[in-house]
């Protein structure tokens, strides 16, 4: 296995979330592509840090930053959805333009 | 060991963050929540204040300290800042107290969710390694997006969240898939490091990607044109003090971090992201200020002027390729001067709307009108901030923008100059929406169904506070220039300090 | 060399081969030793030897939600206990455990404090 395999995988996982980001209308599922992203920026840093064999781990210890703060999106975002969803009853992002130009 | 008087604001704020919460739990009346936080955020003041003249205090022999490895510095460029947070914080939780109670959203984790937010910002200040910058970040934003959706019954707050929400989120996808591969090629994430290491970089591909995506991720941070299309649809829906808070500290924020990352973390880069930053704060200034023009409501009106701000501030970065050393420390001295008097003279004008709308209970334009007649003091509050964003000489934001030209145009550049061309042009257009609204308070007639001239003023004492801090901020920075030159030019040592 | 690169392979398409083998095996001996009898209880969905309730697209409450978000937070931060645990050792080596043991301490309090601001706000109450 060489570094570029990891990175090419990367970057199609990274680009495939933001594809889903920019066509999804669904809330839900732009968040799951928002993580999707995420994801792949996990498996860069990791890839990276065993290719450098950094003495820090700081690529390791990043992905751990990562997870967290994925989760409190997570977490943020669906709060978010839910409380759209309680008063719109769906969560659909286009049909949100009360205000327009 | 660890500095504790270095990490003694961040130990405070936490401190505080903590005590608000606990304070909701067990005390009935909620004002004590905003006491706490008000308490803590002074005492988090105190050790800046220790820390920036320790020289004659307790005989140090210089302000900057290293922490952990070079990932955590406290310097003069990050104490200014951290005190601009923090007074920030002070005057968005007086804007906030009457807003909150006279809504039936009222909850201690309000302040709980300001102050974490305060928090990140004053983390970002100090953060030179990609971690603290992403998580700083990420205390900055989060709460952020939740303050926006505050009202949870009202739609126009829902979606204020979610576009601030999807939007922040995916700048932050961006961002660190651009330090993922920085990290990849040079093979490390600290700011110093950094700075010599990418000068072999400049010329590959894969690295100016990599540099350009953190750019982008701040650029939705900050409002920058391409990125910028949530930000007034977020200012309109949330909650006017958290609008206050967004419009500067959290883009503040946003700001201090690519300050950072451009000229303490890739100064060698500035051919890069020079050109970039050219084209961005070019379509910035043009379109936030053409489009306030035809704005209907004043809160809105404030969001096209903070990004037309953005563009202003992002100026000085525009001219920085092939500009020489000595240019650079003077950019970074103006961007730093503008943040100062941006920060103080919005917050004034966000006081005043926010006084104004218990006042008009309107946020149209056209209600604001004959507001001379009704409450003549907010009137001419009004006309001093506004006139202050427009850059009118003898006000605070006259020396924001002055420092601004002074260091496009010394930058000596054609990039430099072409920038103050098109930044001149702006300042004039924007002279003009900003004193349509201050003329037709003064001069035209009360609107019928405004029955505002018979309650009488409203304004409650936290809000008079919040008003009088920032009047004083602008006076004082309008009346002695020379202080806030001083404190920008103490933080550009640190740049200076660099080459 | 090479032969040793190849080498390597066919030990991996041993295995893989060994493995199908095994697998394939067992269902194929299962298939033709088992009796077959379809029809009744078997038929509906396995939700661990309970009857199960509803349909297989049941919608879960919304609280489902609100515990479900507050497990993946607390769940995500043991994710910093980890690293922590395995690197103690170093530190007490170093002299400066009591330090860091007293970081942990300050982080899992925090953690504490907001599960207890959960439940004195009624979040886990199933009502």
């Amino acid at each position: 296995m060489t570094i570029a395999q990891f990175v090419i995988l990367g970057t199609a996982l990274f680009s495939i979330g933001l594809y889903g980001v920019i066509t999804r209308r669904n809330a839900v599922l732009v968040l799951a592509s928002v993580e999707v992203m995420l994801a792949a920026v996990n498996i860069n840093l990791v890839a990276f840090d065993v290719y450098l064999a950094d003495q820090l781990y700081a690529g390791q210890i990043f992905t751990l930053f990562i997870i967290a703060v994925a989760a409190a999106e997570v977490g943020i975002g669906l709060a978010i959805v839910l409380m759209i969803f309680r008063n719109r009853h769906d969560a659909d992002v286009d049909e949100l333009d009360l205000m327009r130009y | 060991m660890i500095d504790y008087h270095a990490l003694a604001p961040e130990l405070i704020l936490a401190v505080t963050v903590l005590a608000v919460l606990v304070t909701d739990l067990v005390v009935r009346s909620k004002v004590w929540v905003a006491v706490v936080a008000l308490v803590g955020l002074f005492a988090a003041f105190v050790p800046i204040l220790t820390l920036a003249f320790c020289e004659p205090l307790v005989g140090c022999t210089e302000v900057t300290r290293t922490m952990f490895l070079g990932s955590y510095v406290v310097d003069s460029y990050a104490l200014v800042l951290k005190g601009l947070f923090i007074g920030t914080a002070f005057v968005a939780v007086l804007l906030s107290v009457d807003y909150i109670e006279s809504d039936r959203y009222y909850e201690g984790e309000y302040f709980f969710l300001l102050l974490s937010a305060a928090l990140g910002a004053v983390v970002m200040s100090s953060a030179r390694d990609f971690v603290s910058i992403v998580v700083a970040l990420e205390l900055v934003s989060g709460p952020g997006f939740l303050l926006a959706g505050w009202r949870k019954a009202d739609e126009r707050s829902n979606e204020a969240a979610l576009k601030f929400f999807i939007s922040g989120v995916l700048a932050l996808a961006l961002l660190m898939f651009g330090v993922s591969l920085v990290y990849g090629l040079t093979g490390t994430q600290q700011f110093d490091q950094l700075a010599a290491a990418s000068v072999q970089f400049v010329d590959l591909p894969l690295f100016t990607i990599g540099v350009l995506f953190i750019l982008v991720g701040f650029g939705f941070k900050v409002s920058a044109v391409p990125f910028h299309y949530w930000t007034p649809d977020t200012y309109q829906g949330s909650p006017t003090p958290v609008t206050a808070w967004l419009a500067v500290g959290s883009k503040t924020a946003g700001f201090v971090g690519l300050l950072s990352i451009a000229f303490i973390a890739f100064p060698a880069m500035r051919d890069v992201w020079g050109p970039i930053l050219w084209v961005v704060a070019a379509v910035t200034m043009v379109v936030g200020n053409v489009v306030a023009i035809k704005q209907t409501n004043i809160v809105r009106l404030l969001g096209y002027s903070s990004i037309a701000h953005a563009g202003f501030i992002l100026a000085p970065f525009a001219a920085m390729a092939g500009a020489s050393d000595a240019a650079m420390s003077q950019a970074f001295y103006a961007a730093v001067a503008y943040l100062l008097i941006y920060a103080v003279m919005n917050l004034g004008a966000f006081g005043v709307v926010i006084a104004g709308l218990s006042k008009v209970e309107s946020a149209e334009l056209t209600d604001w009108s004959g507001l001379f007649r009704h409450s003549p003091g907010l009137a001419v509050l009004l006309a001093g901030f506004f006139f202050s964003l427009a850059g009118i000489p003898p006000l605070a934001g006259w020396f924001a923008k002055l420092a601004m030209f002074q260091a496009t145009i010394g930058s000596g550049t054609p990039w430099g100059y072409s920038i103050a061309v098109i930044a001149v042009l702006n300042s004039v257009v924007a002279i003009y929406y900003y004193a349509k609204p201050v003329k037709s308070a003064f001069f035209d007639e009360v609107p019928e169904g405004v029955s505002a001239a018979a309650t009488p003023s409203v304004a409650s004492p936290a809000l008079k506070l919040a008003l009088g801090l920032s009047i004083a901020g602008v006076v004082l920075l309008g009346i002695f220039p020379g202080l806030v030159a001083q404190l920008s030019r103490y933080t550009s040592e640190i740049i200076a300090a660099i080459f | 060399m090479l032969n040793q690169y190849f080498g390597d392979y066919i030990t991996v398409a041993v295995f893989m081969a060994v493995g199908a083998g095994l697998v394939g095996g067992a269902v194929i001996a299962s298939r033709m030793l088992a009796p077959s009898r379809p029809g009744g209880f078997k038929e509906i969905a396995y939700e661990s030897g309970i009857e199960p309730v509803g349909g297989g697209w049941n919608q879960s409450h919304i609280r489902y939600y609100i515990f479900a978000l507050l497990f993946l937070i607390f769940d995500v931060e043991a994710v910093f206990i980890f690293p922590w645990a395995i690197r103690l050792d170093f530190f007490t080596e170093l002299g400066n455990g009591f330090l860091i043991l007293w970081e942990m301490v300050a982080f899992i309090v925090i953690l504490v404090l907001g599960l207890v601001y959960a439940v004195r706000k009624g979040v886990l109450r199933w009502e």
